[in-house]
């Protein structure tokens, strides 16, 4: 009968308000803003209005244009490395605590994570020339 | 005693070991060869079958464990044999008949290439094999995993010649229904397992054991066991697989679908019968189908002109004559009918064969007549099976057909009623197809009259042994009231039997009445034989029939009856859930054209993210019904 | 714990060999050598010699259920390696990655199969999940290849994300990723638990294509060059289904009245799904793809049951649904005509294929004395014993009884049918490896409680 009490109190749709309030208010305020500012702005429509802004160069051509895959290719690869590398902060600050064998398992980490790069660098993916 | 167990194993092994030789062996071997080994060791069988029925003659049942098979939790299913009384009559009839129809095999199939004739030999003793497993499994497994064998070899054989397509159809269709039936099986055997906890014979059928089940629970596994020996021994509803199994080699026919495979049914209640002793209801239910097929089959097989349709609808019949006598408690009477019919049909089949051989293919007795000139030992032979089927007294069928009828009597006088007009049924068309095929003039053409001629000994020999047994069969079974104590067989099997007539009510009926229903059967009987002798004797059965005769020969338009009311709407619900669910509602839903695109340009293909997001909307309905159901519906 | 670790590093391994190796025999010969290795390394840790010794406590814990599981998944890889590994040759050209990408596969099975936290439940389905996205798409000629890659890969991200947000609502309902550690007894009206759960079983059916989650299945396993979706319709499938077991039978035993139901429902219907569409296929190929949906739904059967002897008939199931299916593919990838017409009359010109192709297709269909046959009279017993649901086990039996005909039209075309030669050729060694197989069915079907016999040692 004790636990009851707790278990009512980790799970009453009660203590979600505040996030259902805060979702209310976010999505009514952008509602009230699109909705005022339609309601209360002048409307007057010319073809130059109509453009696209394009920080006042004239624009051209297609936004959709087939760019070559290295690009991406190198990019994907540049956000896998970034995203490794970010598992070092959290190491940085735990570096004394953890001690050698912190030391040992990102030692292991970098050792997994260098042999891909070996490999993308022996696979040639990084390679802009043909 | 022991040495019995050390034995009875290599009964079994030996056609297995047949089979593996000849099939790994068929492109090597010689015919003669082949022959020699696959005939060989179903006689080496024979001889231990009969060692062993010695052995077991005082009453002796013996169970061997060879080794754990399935352990779940306090499941123990042992890889085991029980050799008793029952088992020990069906080895003797699998082996010795089995061992006369390979020998017989070895002629009949002489112009085959030797690939196929050692292909044939193979399944021939695979089916023993099984089939012997079947017999002398001690649990409901072993018996089902004997019980699958056959009707895989089964679909073999008959598929045999798979070059003719609806060939292949038949067996399709054979093992489609056993497989119906087989369903039925497996259920009750779960129930089994679910109640009782185990498969062992010996460990069910104790009166301590089958106490645990109530009437209700009892009469459904009766009536699921008895549903899968429909399947298999071709009963209403399961029956119209047999007469389409004839397009297997006709030894086939004789030692699987007339001496033994199709009385697996009649073994397997047979065995559970104090089960079905103790459910009465089924057992009404066993008598009613028995009779009712037994009319059916025998009424179809007046009109038939294939001489081997005519013996499989009458092997349909006596099958239900069996369950007749099985479902009225005298299950003595079945045995015993199971092994004379084993004998005459058997013999029936191969004289069949023997003719079918000498015709050229031919197996329309239209184009026949005449033949007891020119085949007079095949003609004899035949000519005894006919009596013997007929039940002319002296003859085996005569003493096991009475019996059946005296139970039948003692249960309800109108089954009696029914079952002896069933028997003039059998005589008649029996009759006709003797008379139409043998007596009066050739029919056919001028090559095949050129080619008439009695067929070598390998055939003529099995035709003649079995001969003998139909005309003498019947004496192990002298009934009581002929005879104080002459039933042999009764006395043999009274220890399988006995704990189930303790339970079954007791009818008693006189002598006196028993000599007269005798009498007035056999009258009967002979009277039905003369009048068909004389009526297709002088005039051959030769036209197209009309009115009720083309309902008859059209077989009740059952086949059809089935094609229209299961095989269509079964049909045309897969074929809605494979067009219209799968490929309209699931492919089509969001991008129609994605079909069109899918046959015609592959290059496109990849752009049909529409499929894609259509399977993704599908698996989200999915979500949010079964969570609308948790939530809502759900307490 | 050997096994986790030695095949990351032979996935490394595999990845360089493709630079040490000019040649591609070498490149096979050391994955099949890795592959013993790790099986012996593995038996090694069962019988409790451990290479490594980490401190895996709260994430992992290798029980013995999950090593002998893991031995079976080795050794049917290795199976699958002996017949397969020529044919993937003829995929691309990245012959040593293949490999690799397979090597990191079984890593990620052992995380499935072994966790006791949700994040290494994650990981190791994420681990699993991207090699075969890539080995689906590995024919990269092949538009059929590219696209079934492609919307594995969507439909795969959508569940990832069903699973995540189950995971965070569990995290959020029990405050804890720990699967033993959670209190679930005292959380039975949690309606964020129950959202949770059922969101990790979509995603978990998913990943097993469980209708109505099985519609990639189909598309996939047709698209993916032959060798490999014979990878992944057996050991990745069992795989992720042990940890399904694994996972609802820690984590959710004690809300089974939530779930139970529900799991029944879907395997049935996923068995009427499975067969009846499989009954109306023309390829073989897609005839095994909707026939590995309605064995998942067989397979299921153990979750429905959740005892001792579901465990046991998984295990078993796991050997029989792999070992036929590997070796039905093993011929299919070397068959000019997938379809059931290129079957015809296979008998007359490769007799011991066609005897090894009945095999497995009786194993299949579940005809006594194979290994099918008991797999599937375990999870019905399983079920029977559990009790409360024999409607799904007599389904079940008859939905066996329909699968029957799908299975028996390959025996018939080969046996009972004529046609020309689809048969583009096999080596001794390949036809030795059949025929070990198809020993191994029978072998299991005949003496089960020898392997269980090696289970609880």
């Amino acid at each position: 009968m004790v636990n009851l009490a707790i278990q009512t109190n980790l799970d009453t749709s009660g203590s979600y308000l505040p996030i259902g309030l805060q979702l209310l208010f976010a999505a009514g305020m952008i509602v009230t803003l699109m909705g005022v500012t339609h309601l209360l702005g002048p409307k007057r429509r010319t073809a130059d209005k109509l453009q696209n802004f394009a920080s006042g160069i004239e624009s051209h051509g297609e936004a959709r244009q087939p760019i070559a895959i290295k690009y991406f290719l190198t990019a994907i690869l540049f956000v896998l490395f970034d995203v490794e590398v970010i598992f070092f902060y959290p190491y940085a600050v735990n570096f004394r605590e953890l001690g050698w064998s912190g030391f040992y398992a990102v030692l292991l980490f970098v050792a997994f994570f260098l042999c891909g790069f070996i490999y993308i660098i022996r696979r040639g993916a990084l390679k802009w020339e043909d | 005693m022991n040495n019995v167990l050390d034995i009875v194993y290599w009964i079994p092994l030996l056609p297995l070991l047949g089979c593996i030789i000849n099939g790994l062996g068929r492109k090597n071997l010689s015919k003669g060869a082949i022959g020699f080994i696959g005939s060989g060791v179903i006689l080496a069988s024979f001889v231990l079958s009969l060692w062993v029925f010695f052995q077991v003659r005082g009453g002796n049942v013996h169970t061997a464990e060879y080794f754990p098979f399935i352990n779940v939790g306090n499941l123990k299913i042992p890889f085991a044999f029980q050799i008793d009384q029952l088992s020990a009559i069906w080895l003797l009839i699998i082996t010795g008949i089995g061992f006369l129809i390979h020998v017989y095999s070895v002629s009949y199939m002489h112009e085959e290439k030797p690939v196929h004739f050692g292909r044939y030999f193979a399944y021939l003793n695979l089916f023993v094999f099984s089939m012997l497993l079947l017999v002398m499994g001690a649990n409901f497994v072993i018996m089902f995993i004997g019980w699958e064998g056959v009707g895989l070899c089964s679909y073999l054989l008959i598929g045999f010649w798979f070059k003719k397509k609806e060939y292949s159809k038949a067996a399709n269709k054979a093992f489609i229904m056993n497989r119906v039936g087989d369903l039925a099986f497996l259920i009750a055997l779960f129930m089994l397992i679910h109640k009782l906890g185990t498969t062992t014979f010996s460990e069910i059928f104790t009166s301590a054991s089958l106490a645990k089940l109530s009437g209700k629970e009892m009469t459904t596994i009766t009536l699921l066991l008895f549903v899968g020996a429909t399947g298999k021994s071709a009963q209403i509803p399961l029956y119209t697989w047999l007469p389409d199994a004839m397009a297997g080699p006709t030894p086939v026919s004789a030692l699987i679908h007339a001496a033994t495979m199709v009385t697996a049914g009649v073994y397997m209640i047979a065995r559970a019968n104090l089960m079905f002793a103790m459910a009465p209801a089924t057992l009404n239910v066993i008598a009613i189908i028995g009779i009712a097929t037994a009319l059916l089959a025998a009424t179809i097989a007046l009109k038939q002109n294939d001489i081997k349709k005519v013996l499989a609808y009458s092997t349909v019949s006596q099958l239900g004559y069996m369950f007749l006598a099985l479902g009225s408690g005298a299950y003595v009477a079945a045995v015993f009918h199971v092994m004379t019919h084993a004998f005459f049909k058997a013999l029936l089949f191969l004289g069949s064969g023997s003719v079918i051989h000498a015709m050229g293919g031919e197996q329309d007795m239209r184009k026949m007549g005449g033949l007891s000139r020119y085949m007079k030992i095949t003609n004899i032979t035949f000519l005894l099976g006919c009596l013997a089927i007929a039940g002319i007294p002296g003859f085996s069928g005569f003493f096991s057909k009475d019996e059946i009828l005296a139970g039948a009597f003692a249960k309800s006088p109108v089954l009696y009623a029914l079952g002896l007009f069933g028997a003039l049924l059998t005589a008649f068309y029996m009759f006709r197809l003797y008379v139409t095929t043998f007596k009066g003039t050739f029919r056919g053409t001028d090559e095949q009259k050129h080619h008439l001629h009695e067929s070598p000994a390998a055939i003529t020999i099995p035709l003649v042994i079995l001969a003998v047994l139909s005309v003498i069969g019947g004496f192990v079974g002298v009934p009581e009231f002929i005879a104080h104590g002459a039933h042999a067989l009764s006395g043999f099997l009274q220890p399988v039997f006995k704990e189930a007539y303790a339970v079954l009510p007791k009818h008693e009926v006189e002598h006196s009445t028993e000599w007269g229903l005798a009498g007035l059967s056999s009258v009967l009987v002979i009277l039905t034989v003369i009048i068909a002798w004389a009526r297709f004797s002088k005039k051959p059965d030769l036209q197209a029939a009309t009115g009720f005769g083309k309902i008859l020969e059209n077989k009740w338009y059952i086949d059809e009856l089935y094609q229209g009311v299961i095989v269509k709407p079964l049909n045309m619900l897969g074929s809605f859930l494979s067009n219209v669910v799968d490929k309209k509602v699931v492919d089509g839903l969001v991008n129609g054209v994605g079909r069109l695109v899918r046959y015609g340009g592959r290059q496109l293909r990849w752009l049909q993210s529409g499929q894609t997001g259509s399977y993704i909307l599908m698996m989200v309905l999915g979500m949010v019904l079964i969570f609308i159901v948790q939530f809502f519906l759900r307490k | 714990m050997n096994a986790v670790l030695l095949s990351g590093l032979l996935g490394v391994v595999m990845m360089f060999a493709s630079f040490l190796f000019r040649t591609k025999a070498p490149v096979r010969i050391l994955a099949i050598l890795g592959m013993a290795v790790l099986l012996v390394a593995n038996v090694l840790d069962t019988k409790g010699i451990h290479f490594f010794h980490v401190n895996t406590t709260g994430f992992l814990s290798f029980t013995g259920y999950a090593l002998f599981f893991n031995t079976i998944v080795i050794a049917c890889t290795l199976i699958f390696f002996l017949i397969s590994s020529k044919d993937m040759q003829k995929v691309g050209n990245h012959y040593a990655e293949y490999f690799a990408l397979i090597f990191f596969i079984l890593t990620g099975i052992f995380l499935v199969t072994a966790f006791t936290n949700l994040l290494i439940l994650f990981i190791g389905i994420e681990i699993i999940s991207i090699p075969l996205y890539i080995l689906t798409g590995s024919a990269k000629k092949d538009l059929k290849s590219n696209e079934a890659a492609l919307k594995y890969f969507l439909m795969g991200a959508f569940s990832t994300g069903v699973m995540l947000m189950g995971i965070a609502l569990i995290y959020g309902a029990t405050g804890t990723f720990d699967i033993t550690k959670m209190n679930i007894a005292g959380l039975l009206k949690s309606n964020l638990l129950t959202a949770g759960m059922l969101m990790l079983l979509f995603s978990m059916c998913f990943k097993v294509s469980i209708a109505p989650f099985h519609f990639w299945t189909p598309d996939v396993y047709d698209g993916a060059p032959n060798v490999f979706t014979s990878f992944m319709a057996t050991i990745v499938k069992v795989g992720i289904f042990v940890g399904f077991l694994h996972l609802f039978y820690t984590a959710f035993d004690a809300i089974a009245l939530q779930w139970k139901i529900w799991m029944a429902v879907l395997a049935a219907l996923t068995l009427l799904v499975g067969n009846i569409t499989a009954v109306f296929q023309q390829s073989v190929k897609r005839m095994l793809a909707y026939s590995s949906i309605s064995q998942a739904g067989f397979m299921l059967f153990a979750l429905v049951a959740m005892n001792e002897t579901a465990h046991e008939g998984l295990l078993l199931y796991a050997i029989a649904y792999c070992l036929a299916t590997i070796g039905v593919f093993g011929i299919i990838s070397k068959m000019t005509d997938y379809s059931f017409d290129g079957f015809n009359g296979l008998a007359g010109h490769q007799p011991l294929v066609a005897l090894c192709v009945a095999i497995f297709m009786l194993s299949l269909a579940g005809i006594p004395l194979s290994a099918g046959f008991l797999a599937k009279f375990y999870m019905l017993k399983a079920v029977i014993q559990a009790g409360g649901y024999m409607w799904l086990v007599i389904f079940g039996v008859l939905m066996a009884a329909v699968s029957a005909y799908y299975y028996f039209r390959v025996i018939q075309a080969m046996y009972f049918k004529e046609g020309p030669n689809h048969f583009s050729g096999i080596s001794a060694f390949e036809k030795c490896v059949l025929v070990g197989i198809c020993v191994l069915i029978v072998f299991t079907g005949l003496f089960p409680n020898i392997i269980f016999g090696w289970m609880y040692f």
